[in-house]
C-alpha cells in the first residue's frame, strides 16, 4: 500500500472510531488496578520465596517440594510484566533448555535449577547459592516493578501472551518437567490473563458483546475443566490430566490466545 | 547441533493443510498442539524482516532498519525450542518465546532510533545486534509532544500512588486517632507528623476538593476567631490541642471527623478521573503554591513540624517529575536533565537541614533559611511550568 492510501485509510479508520481520545484515558483506572494486582502478587511471592528458599537452603527437601509450585504461580500470573526485565527473567525463570549444555551449564539457575537438583536429583546438595540468588533476584524484581509505570500495551497484550504460554509450555508439560507440577503454572498464568480480560471487560462490553461473551465462555471451559484437577490448595500431577481434557483445554486455551490477540487493538493499543 | 532441520514446515499456499497436519501431529505426539501465532501467511510479501535462529547463532546476526513499526518473522532452524527477543538495556522491548524447531513466529515492534540487543536462541549464544535509524518521521516524534495515549500509563501509576497514599493517610490516620481516644499525648504528638506525610503526598490531587480541604486542613489565620472559631478543625485543630495545649482533652470529635474526612478523601482518590494536566500542571501548581508564601510563613505554627511536611511534598512532586519525565522528547534531553537537578536540589536542601536523621523544629529555620528553601522549590516549579507546557499534547 502507498503511503498516501495508508494516511487515507488511517484517516478513515480515525473517522468510523470517533474521537480515540476519550476511550484511551479510560484505559487509566484497569492499568492502575492491574499494577495494584501485580503489587499484590509480587508481595506474596517475596514472602513464598522466602519460605521456599529457606526450606532448600535448610535441607528440608519435603518441605521445599511441597512449597515450589505454590510460589512459583504469583510469578506465573504476572509474567508479562515480570518479563519486561530480560536478565531476571533469565536468572528467575530459564529452563535448561535455554543453554547449551542443559541441566550441566552453570548459567542454569533459577526456580528450574532448585526443582531439577529437588526433583531429578532428590537433594539439596549444591543449591544453598542457587536459592539465595533467586532471593535477591525476586527482591530486585518486587523493587523494580514498584517503580515501573506499566506500559499498557504490555498489560493489554499480556492477556493474549499468558495464553500463549499455556499453550507453548504448559499443555505440553515442558515446563515443570521434573516436578510435574504444570497444572499449577497453567492455572497461575489463566488467573493472570483473566484478570486482565476483566479488567478492560467494561470498555468492551457495549461494543463487542459478541467478543466478551465468547471470551468469557473460553475461560468458563478453561476454569471447569482444570477444577477437576484440583487437589487441596493445588492441582494434581500433569500426568492425570487425560487426553479428552487435554484437548478440551488445547482447544480452549488456543481460542483464547487467538481472540485476546486482537484486544490491543480493539482498545486502540497497536 | 549444527545441522537444521530439513523438514521445516514452510509457509505456502497449502498452508491450511500443513497447519492442520502440523496440529494432527504435535497433537499426537503428546500435545505440543500450539500454532495459533506461526505465520499462516505465504512468504512475507509484507516487507517483514526475515530471521533464522541456528544452533548458535541468528541469521543475519546484525539488523539495520529505519525506526518504526516492524514485523520480525523469527524461523527457528535450530534444534531446541529457543526465543528471539529485542532487548534496550534489561528492558525486553518485544519477544518470543518457545519457538519451537522448525517453526516459525512473528512479532510486531514499533521500534524508535537507537541501538538494540538481541537474544537469538540458546542464552549462551552471541548477542545479535539491532541498529534503527531515525526518520524524518521519528526525527518529528522526538520534538514532538507526546500524544494522549502516552499518558496513559504515567497517569495509571500516578492513580496507584494516590490510592496507596490515600491507604496509608487512612491507617496513620487511624494510630494518631487510637492515641487521641487513650488519652495518650506522648504518642499523639509522635503520630501527628506522620498522619501529615499522606496528606501532604497526595495535596496536588487533594486540594481540588474545596470541601474536604476546608475540613482538614484549615489555618487558624484564616478563620474570624482563629483558634476559637467553629470552623477549626483537622490536622491543625489537633495540633493545637496536641502542641499548644499539651492535652488530648476534648480532641476527639476533631479526631474523629478528620478520620471520617481523610477515608472521604481515599475513596475520592480512588474514584478521581485524571487528565495529563493533573500530573503536569497540578505539580508545577503544588510546587510555586508552596514556594509563594507556605514554606516562608511555615504552617504548623504549633509543632513547628514542617520539614517533614515539606519531607512529603517532595515525595509527592518528585513521583510526578519522574512520570511525566520519559514524556519528555528526545529533542528536549536537557530540560529533562534539569528537571533531574531541580529536584535533587530540593533533595539536598531537605536533607542539610536534618539534624542526624530527623528534622529538627522549623523554629530552626531562620528566615534566609526559609527563603533559600523556598526558592529551590520556586526553581523546580519553573522548571515544572516549561515541562507542562512542552507536554500539553497536541
Amino acid at each position: 500500500m502507498k503511503p498516501q492510501h495508508l494516511l487515507a485509510a488511517g484517516a478513515l479508520a480515525a473517522f468510523l472510531c470517533g474521537p480515540a481520545a476519550a476511550a484511551t484515558l479510560d484505559l487509566v483506572e484497569p492499568i492502575a488496578a492491574y499494577k495494584i494486582y501485580v503489587s499484590e502478587k509480587l508481595q506474596t511471592l517475596v514472602t513464598d520465596t522466602k519460605a521456599f528458599t529457606s526450606a532448600v537452603k535448610a535441607g528440608d527437601i519435603a518441605t521445599a517440594k511441597r512449597l515450589f509450585a505454590p510460589t512459583r504461580m504469583s510469578y506465573e500470573a504476572i509474567e508479562p510484566i515480570a518479563e519486561l526485565f530480560g536478565d531476571l527473567d533469565k536468572a528467575i525463570d530459564s529452563r535448561a533448555d535455554d543453554y547449551e549444555k542443559a541441566e550441566k551449564s552453570p548459567e542454569f539457575q533459577g526456580f528450574h535449577r532448585l526443582e531439577y537438583g529437588l526433583w531429578a536429583q532428590n537433594s539439596t546438595e549444591g543449591l544453598a547459592p542457587v536459592a539465595d540468588k533467586l532471593m535477591a533476584d525476586v527482591t530486585t524484581l518486587h523493587q523494580r516493578i514498584t517503580d515501573l509505570a506499566l506500559p499498557p500495551e504490555k498489560v493489554v497484550g499480556g492477556a493474549a501472551a499468558l495464553m500463549e504460554e499455556v499453550a507453548a509450555t504448559k499443555i505440553s508439560g515442558e515446563e515443570d518437567r521434573y516436578s510435574h507440577t504444570d497444572l499449577w503454572d497453567f492455572k497461575g498464568n489463566f488467573d493472570g490473563s483473566q484478570k486482565i480480560f476483566e479488567l478492560v471487560r467494561p470498555l468492551l462490553e457495549n461494543s463487542e458483546a459478541a467478543f466478551v461473551k465468547k471470551v468469557a465462555d473460553n475461560f468458563d471451559t478453561v476454569d471447569t475443566t482444570l477444577a477437576k484437577y484440583k487437589d487441596g490448595a493445588g492441582y494434581q500431577s500433569y500426568d492425570k490430566l487425560t487426553d479428552g481434557d487435554r484437548k478440551i483445554l488445547a482447544s480452549a486455551v488456543n481460542t483464547l490466545a487467538e481472540d485476546l490477540s486482537t484486544l490491543r487493538g480493539k482498545l486502540g493499543l497497536n | 547441533m549444527s545441522t537444521e532441520k530439513s523438514a521445516a514446515p514452510r509457509p505456502s499456499r497449502a498452508m491450511p493443510l500443513a497447519v492442520a497436519a502440523a496440529a494432527v501431529l504435535v497433537l499426537a505426539s503428546g500435545g505440543l498442539f500450539y500454532y495459533a501465532t506461526i505465520s499462516k501467511q505465504a512468504a512475507p510479501a509484507d516487507g517483514a524482516t526475515r530471521v533464522e535462529i541456528g544452533a548458535s547463532a541468528c541469521t543475519p546476526n546484525e539488523l539495520a532498519l529505519p525506526a518504526g513499526r516492524h514485523v520480525f518473522e523469527i524461523h527457528n532452524a535450530s534444534q531446541r525450542p529457543v526465543e528471539w527477543e529485542i532487548l534496550d538495556g534489561i528492558m525486553v522491548i518485544e519477544e518470543r518465546e518457545n519457538i519451537l524447531p522448525g517453526f516459525r513466529q512473528r512479532l510486531t515492534a514499533s521500534l524508535k532510533p537507537g541501538t538494540y540487543e538481541i537474544t537469538c536462541g540458546l542464552l549462551s549464544n552471541p548477542r545479535g545486534k539491532l541498529v534503527v535509524a531515525a526518520t524524518a518521521a521519528s526525527d518529528a516524534a522526538a520534538t514532538a509532544g507526546p500524544d494522549l495515549k502516552a499518558f496513559i500509563g504515567p497517569l495509571s501509576e500516578y492513580k496507584v500512588f494516590l490510592v496507596m497514599q490515600g491507604s496509608a493517610l487512612v491507617a496513620a490516620t487511624q494510630d494518631l486517632v487510637a492515641a487521641i481516644r487513650r488519652g495518650d499525648v506522648a504518642r499523639a504528638r509522635a503520630l501527628y507528623a506522620p498522619a501529615r506525610a499522606g496528606y501532604r503526598a497526595v495535596a496536588a490531587v487533594a486540594g481540588r476538593w474545596a470541601d474536604l480541604q476546608n475540613s482538614i486542613d484549615p489555618a487558624a489565620d484564616y478563620l474570624e476567631k482563629r483558634e476559637q472559631d467553629a470552623g477549626f478543625t483537622g490536622f491543625h485543630r489537633i495540633e493545637y490541642g496536641l502542641f499548644a495545649g499539651n492535652t488530648t482533652e476534648g480532641l476527639q470529635p476533631a479526631a474523629d471527623r478528620l478520620l471520617a474526612d481523610v477515608t472521604t478523601l481515599k475513596a475520592r482518590l480512588g474514584a478521581v478521573k485524571l487528565a495529563p494536566d493533573d500530573l503536569t500542571q497540578g505539580a508545577a501548581r503544588l510546587a510555586r503554591r508552596l514556594a509563594d508564601g507556605r514554606i516562608e510563613r511555615g504552617e504548623n505554627a504549633y509543632a513547628h513540624s514542617d520539614l517533614a511536611d515539606l519531607d512529603a511534598s517532595l515525595a509527592g512532586l518528585a513521583k510526578m517529575a519522574r512520570l511525566v519525565r520519559p514524556l519528555i522528547p528526545t529533542a528536549a534531553a536537557d530540560l529533562a536533565k534539569q528537571l533531574d537537578g531541580r529536584v535533587d536540589a530540593v533533595r539536598q536542601a531537605l536533607a542539610a537541614l536534618k539534624s542526624g536523621d530527623v528534622y529538627p523544629s522549623y523554629e530552626r529555620v531562620d528566615a534566609a533559611g526559609r527563603r533559600a528553601l523556598a526558592g529551590d522549590f520556586r526553581d523546580l516549579a519553573d522548571t515544572l511550568d516549561t515541562v507542562s507546557a512542552r507536554l500539553s499534547p497536541g
